[in-house]
C-alpha cells in the first residue's frame, strides 16, 4: 500500500507543481501575507513591550491563511476526480494493482503537499510577526499551522467526496464551494438569528456553531468576543472541532474509498422514461402526485419566448419547472424562518442587527449561486462545442445574450423575493425604517445584477467553465469580501475617507449602511454606491455585448 | 470546373492565419442534388473551407456563394440555406432529443406547430424516432450523429454540410449513415461530406474533391480523380494455367523495370503489376507474352481507388511543403 501511495503522490504532486497557476497562487498568498505585515509594521520608534502588535499581525496572517485555504483548497480535490473520470485515467488506475485506499490516500497526501507549500508561503510574514514579540512558537504559531492543516484536510476530503458525486468540473466546483460555505458560515446563522436562551434548542444551535472551524480559530486567537455568547465561554471550541473533524475525516474517507470504484465510470443515464407512454393508471396517478410532471413530454417552446432562455433552464440541473417550484417552496420556508427570526431578533438585538444578518445571508447566497448560474453561459458552450451551433443559427448576439441573462436573473429574483417578508416584519416593528428598507432592496438588486454581469463577463473571456467559475468566485469574493477587509482596518492603517471610497464599490456595504448596521453608521455610501454599481453594470453589459458580438462574428 | 446548375460556387478562396496558409486559391462549383466527398489529410483545409461556407469564418480573399448568397455578406441568408453538422456534436446536459431539436427549431424561427411536424419528420428520416425521449448526452456516438443530422434538417436547408459524419462509427452505424445520406440526396439536397473513411465516401459520392496543403488537387468523378492523381496503374494479367507462372512473372518484371511491383499468385493464376509504364510499353509487353506462347486469359487495367489518390495528393502536398522549406533554408 505504501508503494501505491508513493506512486500516486509523486504523480499528482508533480503535476500540480508543474502548473503555472499553482505557482501564481503560492506567490499571491506570499505577497498578500507580506503586505499584511507591512500594513501593521510599526511606524514609530516606540517599542511595543506587551507584544500586542505582534499578536495583531499573527491574527491577520491567520485570517489570510484561512481565507486562502477556503478559496484555493476546494478547487483542486473536487476537480481532480472529475477530470480523472472524464479522461478515463481513473479506469487505468483502478485496473492497475493499486488498491483503492492507496489511490485515495495518495491523492490526499498530494493535496496535503500542496497545502504545506501554501501555508509555508506565509512563513516569512509569520517570522516577521514573531520578531515583533508577544508570540510563542509552540503555543501560538505551530498550533495554528496544525489547525490550518486540519482545516485543509477537512476541505480536501469534502472536495474528493464531491468529486465522486459530480460529473462536470463546473458542478464539482460549485458543490465544493457550496459545502465549504455551508460548513463555515451556515452553522452560525441559527444561533445568530434566534439568540439567547438556555433551552435544549438554543443549546443545540450553539453547539451547531462549533462544527464550523471559525470558532476554534477565534478561540486560538483569543478573539472570543467576536464569536458571540454562550458556549464559547464555557466550552472548548478547539476540542469540539477536533472531535467533529476526526469523525468527519474517518467517515468521509471511508465513503470516498468505497465510492472510488468502477461504478464511477459506469453511471447509466435515464433511458428516457416518459409518462405519455405509460399505462392510463400511471398517467392518472402522476397527474395527481405531480403539480408539474418532470417526465411529461414537452409541448415545445411557446411562441414569443426566447428559446435560449428555455434551453438554459432545461440544461440546468435544477432548472426544470418542478425544480423551480421546489425552489419557490424552499424560498417560502426560508422566508418564514427569516420572518420569525426578524421578529425574535428585533426584540432582543434590535432591528439593525437582524436586518444586517439578513443582508449578509442574502448576499452570501447571491455570491455562492451566481457563478454557478452565469459563469458557464458562454465558456460552457465553447467548451462543449455547442457555441458554433448557436452561431450557425439566425439568432443574433443580442437575442442569445438576452435569453441567457434572463434565465439567471429570474432565478436570482426568486431568491431575493424569499426574504421580502423578513423586511416586511422589520418595517412593521419600526415603520420609520421603510425608506431604509427600500434602499436595502435596491442595493440587493444591484448586488444580484452586478454578480450576474461579473460572472457573465468572466465567462465570455474563458474557454473552460471551471476556469470561468473559479475566476468569477475570486472576483465576487474580492468585491463583496475584500472591500470589507479594508473596512475592518478602518482605524489603522486606513483612514475614514479611503474606507468610505472602497466601501462604495460594495453594494452589500451600501445595504448595511442603509440599514444603519453597527460599524457602517459613520459612512455616507448612498447614493454614490448605487451610481458606482449602476455605471459598473452598464460598463460590464457593454463589455459583455461586445465580447458576445466578437464571439458570434466570423473568425 | 464550371457546371450548369451550381448551388455552391467557390472562387479563388484563400485563408491565411498570420504566416500560415490554410487555404490557397481554392475554386470549385457544385451542382444541385449532388454529393461531394471533400477529402484530404489532417490540416489540409477542409474544415476551414466548411467554416467559411457556413459563415463561421471569413476568407482572406476570394468568394464563396451558396444558392446565390454570399457567405460573407449574406450570412443570415446562408444560415437558412445551409444545414451544418460540425465534427464535434455539441450536446447540452439534461436535454432530451426532442427538446434539443425543439430548441434549434425555435432558434431558426420555425413556428411551434410546424416545428412539431418537422421534428417528427426528421426523426423518421434519420431512424431516430425511438430515441426522441432519451437524454442527448446518454446517447452513443452513432446515435448522436443521427440526432446531429436530424438537427441540420429541421429548417429544410438546400445544402447539407457534414464534417466527418462517419467518424468513430461502427460498421453497422456506418451503413445506416450511408443510407441516410443517400436518402437525403434522393430528396434533391446537395451534400458536402468530409470523411477520412474513403471507401465509405467512394460508395456515396458522385463528385470528389481532394485538398491537401490548402490547395485543391483534383475534383471530378471518382474515376477522373483517381486517374488524375494516381501515378502508377495496376495491371492484372490472368493466365489460363499456373504452369510456369513464376517464369512469366520474371519476364514481366524485366519488361516493366525494377521499380514496378510484381505480385505472382499461382492459386489465382494471376500476375499483378503496379507500374508507371505507359500504354505503349504495356502493349509491347502483351505482344511479347503472346509471341512467347504464354496462354494469357486476360490482360486488363484495374481501376485505381480513392485511397491511392488520397495518398498521392498528400505526398504531393508534402513534397511542395518540403520544397518550400528547403528554399527558405537555402536563402
Amino acid at each position: 500500500m505504501i508503494h501505491g501511495i508513493t506512486v500516486i503522490l509523486g504523480r499528482e504532486l508533480l503535476a500540480m507543481l508543474r502548473s503555472a497557476r499553482v505557482l501564481a497562487i503560492l506567490m499571491g498568498v506570499a505577497v498578500a501575507a507580506a503586505l499584511l505585515v507591512l500594513l501593521k509594521w510599526p511606524s514609530t520608534s516606540i517599542t511595543d513591550l506587551d507584544g500586542a502588535r505582534g499578536r495583531d499581525v499573527f491574527r491577520w496572517i491567520t485570517w489570510a491563511m484561512f481565507t486562502a485555504a477556503i478559496l484555493v483548497v476546494p478547487v483542486f480535490p473536487s476537480t481532480l476526480l472529475v477530470r480523472e473520470v472524464r479522461r478515463r485515467t481513473l479506469e487505468l488506475l483502478l485496473n492497475s494493482p493499486l488498491s483503492r485506499s492507496s489511490i485515495y490516500f495518495g491523492k490526499v497526501l498530494a493535496m496535503l503537499g500542496f497545502v504545506v507549500l501554501l501555508l509555508a508561503s506565509t512563513l516569512p510574514a509569520m517570522a516577521s510577526g514573531y520578531l515583533m514579540g508577544g508570540l510563542s512558537i509552540t503555543e501560538d504559531i505551530i498550533r495554528m499551522y496544525l489547525m490550518m492543516m486540519l482545516i485543509c484536510v477537512h476541505l480536501i476530503v469534502i472536495g474528493l467526496l464531491v468529486g465522486t458525486w459530480t460529473r462536470s468540473t463546473e458542478s464539482a466546483l460549485r458543490w465544493s464551494y457550496g459545502v465549504t460555505f455551508a460548513l463555515m458560515v451556515l452553522p452560525w446563522f441559527p444561533d445568530a438569528l434566534f439568540p439567547g436562551g438556555d433551552s435544549p434548542l438554543a443549546r443545540g444551535m450553539q453547539m451547531l456553531k462549533l462544527i464550523s472551524p471559525i470558532p476554534a480559530v477565534l478561540q486560538m486567537l483569543n478573539q472570543n468576543s467576536l464569536s458571540g455568547t454562550g458556549l464559547m465561554e464555557t466550552r472548548d471550541a478547539v476540542m469540539t472541532y477536533l472531535n467533529f473533524s476526526a469523525v468527519f475525516l474517518t467517515v468521509g474517507s471511508f465513503v470516498c474509498i468505497r465510492r472510488l470504484s468502477h461504478s464511477l465510470l459506469d453511471q447509466s443515464r435515464s433511458q428516457g422514461y416518459i409518462t405519455d407512454d405509460q399505462d392510463g393508471w400511471v398517467q392518472a396517478s402522476r397527474r395527481i402526485l405531480y403539480l408539474v410532471d418532470p417526465q411529461k413530454r414537452s409541448k415545445g417552446i411557446p411562441p414569443l419566448i426566447n428559446p435560449v432562455m428555455v434551453k438554459e433552464f432545461q440544461c440546468r440541473q435544477f432548472g426544470r419547472m418542478h425544480w423551480l417550484l421546489r425552489l419557490v417552496a424552499g424560498c417560502a420556508v426560508l422566508s418564514l424562518l427569516l420572518t420569525l427570526a426578524s421578529a425574535r431578533g428585533t426584540e432582543s438585538r434590535g432591528v439593525e442587527y437582524t436586518g444586517a444578518l439578513i443582508i449578509v445571508l442574502q448576499v452570501s447566497l447571491i455570491v455562492l449561486l451566481t457563478p454557478g448560474l452565469a459563469a458557464g453561459m458562454i465558456a460552457g458552450e465553447i467548451e462543449g462545442g455547442s457555441w458554433n451551433l448557436l452561431r450557425a443559427t439566425p439568432m443574433g448576439p443580442g437575442r442569445i445574450l438576452f435569453g441567457k441573462l434572463t434565465s439567471v436573473l429570474i432565478t436570482l429574483a426568486l431568491l431575493l423575493c424569499a426574504t421580502l417578508p423578513g423586511y416586511a416584519v422589520i418595517m412593521f416593528i419600526k415603520p420609520i425604517l421603510k425608506p431604509q428598507v427600500e434602499q436595502v432592496l435596491f442595493c440587493l438588486l444591484a448586488s444580484a445584477i452586478l454578480s450576474m454581469l461579473i460572472s457573465a463577463v468572466t465567462s465570455s473571456f474563458c474557454r473552460a467553465t471551471a476556469i470561468a467559475t473559479t475566476a468569477a468566485y475570486g472576483i465576487l469574493i474580492t468585491v463583496f469580501g475584500g472591500t470589507l477587509l479594508v473596512w475592518v482596518n478602518r482605524d489603522a492603517p486606513f483612514g475614514r475617507d479611503l474606507v468610505e471610497n472602497v466601501l462604495r464599490l460594495n453594494p452589500m456595504a451600501a445595504a448595511l449602511n442603509a440599514i444603519q448596521a453597527e460599524g457602517f453608521t459613520d459612512y455616507n455610501l448612498l447614493p454614490s454606491a448605487w451610481w458606482i454599481a449602476g455605471v459598473s453594470s452598464l460598463l460590464l453589459m457593454v463589455v459583455l455585448f461586445a465580447q458576445t458580438l466578437r464571439l458570434t462574428r466570423p473568425d | 470546373m464550371a457546371t450548369e446548375n451550381p448551388v455552391v460556387e467557390i472562387q479563388n478562396l484563400s485563408k491565411h492565419y498570420g504566416e500560415f496558409v490554410a487555404l490557397d486559391n481554392l475554386s470549385l462549383t457544385l451542382d444541385r442534388g449532388s454529393i461531394l466527398g471533400f477529402i484530404g489529410p489532417n490540416g489540409a483545409g477542409k474544415t476551414t473551407t466548411i467554416r467559411i461556407l457556413v459563415g463561421l469564418s471569413r476568407p482572406t480573399s476570394g468568394s464563396a456563394m451558396i444558392g446565390g448568397a454570399d457567405c460573407v455578406r449574406d450570412i443570415a441568408k446562408v444560415r437558412r440555406l445551409v444545414g451544418y453538422m460540425p465534427d464535434k456534436f455539441g450536446s447540452y446536459d439534461n436535454m432530451r432529443v426532442r427538446e434539443y431539436l425543439d430548441f434549434f427549431g425555435a432558434a431558426f424561427g420555425i413556428s411551434r406547430k410546424v416545428r412539431q411536424k418537422r421534428i417528427a419528420e426528421v426523426l423518421e428520416l434519420t431512424n431516430a424516432v425511438w430515441m426522441q425521449d432519451r437524454y442527448v448526452e446518454s446517447l452513443s456516438h452513432g446515435m448522436q450523429q443521427r440526432v446531429g443530422i436530424a438537427r441540420t434538417l429541421l429548417h429544410e436547408p438546400e445544402v447539407l454540410i457534414l464534417d466527418e459524419p462517419a467518424n468513430g462509427l461502427d460498421p453497422e452505424a456506418r451503413i445506416e449513415m450511408r443510407e441516410i445520406l443517400l436518402r437525403l440526396a434522393g430528396e434533391g439536397r446537395t451534400l458536402i461530406v468530409t470523411s477520412h473513411i474513403l471507401p465509405e465516401l467512394s460508395r456515396i459520392c458522385d463528385q470528389v474533391a481532394i485538398v491537401a496543403g490548402g490547395k485543391l488537387r483534383a475534383m471530378g468523378s471518382l474515376d477522373d480523380v483517381t486517374r488524375t492523381l494516381s501515378q502508377r496503374r495496376t495491371i492484372e494479367i490472368q493466365l489460363l494455367s499456373a504452369e510456369g507462372i513464376d517464369a512469366v512473372g520474371e519476364h514481366v518484371r524485366t519488361a516493366l523495370g525494377a521499380d514496378s511491383d510484381i505480385t505472382v499468385s499461382a492459386a489465382e493464376t494471376t500476375i499483378r503489376c503496379r507500374t508507371a509504364a505507359d500504354d505503349q510499353q504495356l502493349g509491347g509487353l502483351l505482344r511479347t507474352l503472346v509471341t512467347d506462347g504464354v496462354a494469357v486469359g486476360q490482360f486488363r487495367e484495374v481501376a485505381g481507388d480513392l485511397e491511392e489518390a488520397f495518398v498521392s495528393a498528400a505526398r504531393e502536398a508534402e513534397a511542395e511543403r518540403m520544397g518550400t522549406a528547403t528554399q527558405e533554408v537555402s536563402q
